[in-house]
């Protein structure tokens, strides 16, 4: 079991110029929500994983790797 | 759709509520130290008191079980009780509850050695760990809005 998540959602958001709260209202999620996932302090579920992909038109393979895969 | 306003005004909710409930549950703790000191096995309780703290505590229960803001809209509240914020929920009754286990079992085996009712022993346990459960989903939450 991982206990970290590495994820590429602020190099995507940088890229698509988005601050947190863009990307949040185009989630449908909270700010907290992207700063904790950000962060490393949240873990996403599969839902939200899928929705933040989806909001920065990626997949979630790529936002989101396990620390094995670098 | 959410609208960027509605994350803005859920992100001050949000924040603000962390900080609500941790000088709730602070205040809760003060007027229990002041007016009902339960160390040495008596109270000092007067009726009024002890409806006041039932009360309290009932009160302090549904904001952390509810997450509070009950009058606003369903999308605001979706945001304000998000993932993280029910993540931090379970932590926070989780704690809650090792601490009342831990604190009935403290309890347990103190009964030796002083008396105390089994309403002492229930105030002790419920404001003790209601106030810690409380106090934990408001530190994380303040740290979930911390920018890294």
């Amino acid at each position: 079991m991982h206990e970290r998540l590495n994820n590429r959602l602020r190099e995507e958001r940088a890229r698509l110029d988005l601050t947190q709260a863009d990307l949040a209202t185009l989630a449908g999620v909270s700010r907290k929500t992207i700063n904790t996932v950000e962060n490393g302090v949240f873990i996403p579920s599969t839902v939200l994983a899928l929705r933040l992909a989806r909001a920065l038109g990626t997949t979630v393979e790529h936002l989101f790797q396990l620390p094995s895969e670098g | 759709m959410t609208s960027k306003t509605t994350v803005e005004i859920a992100d001050r909710m949000s924040r603000k509520r962390a900080v609500i409930f941790a000088a709730a549950a602070g205040a809760f703790l003060l007027i229990q130290v002041i007016t009902r000191p339960v160390i040495g096995g008596s109270t000092r309780a007067s009726s009024a008191q002890t409806e006041g703290w039932a009360i309290n505590a009932l009160v302090l229960m549904l904001c952390l079980a509810t997450g509070g803001g009950l009058v606003n809209g369903a999308r605001l509240r979706a945001l304000i009780n998000d993932e993280v914020s029910r993540s931090n929920y379970k932590t926070a009754v989780g704690v809650g509850y090792w601490v009342a286990m831990a604190l009935a079992i403290g309890l347990y085996g103190v009964q030796g050695y002083t008396n105390y009712t089994g309403r002492q022993a229930a105030y002790v346990i419920v404001t003790l760990s209601i106030s810690i459960a409380i106090f934990v989903f408001s530190y994380l939450e303040l740290r979930a809005h911390r920018d890294a």
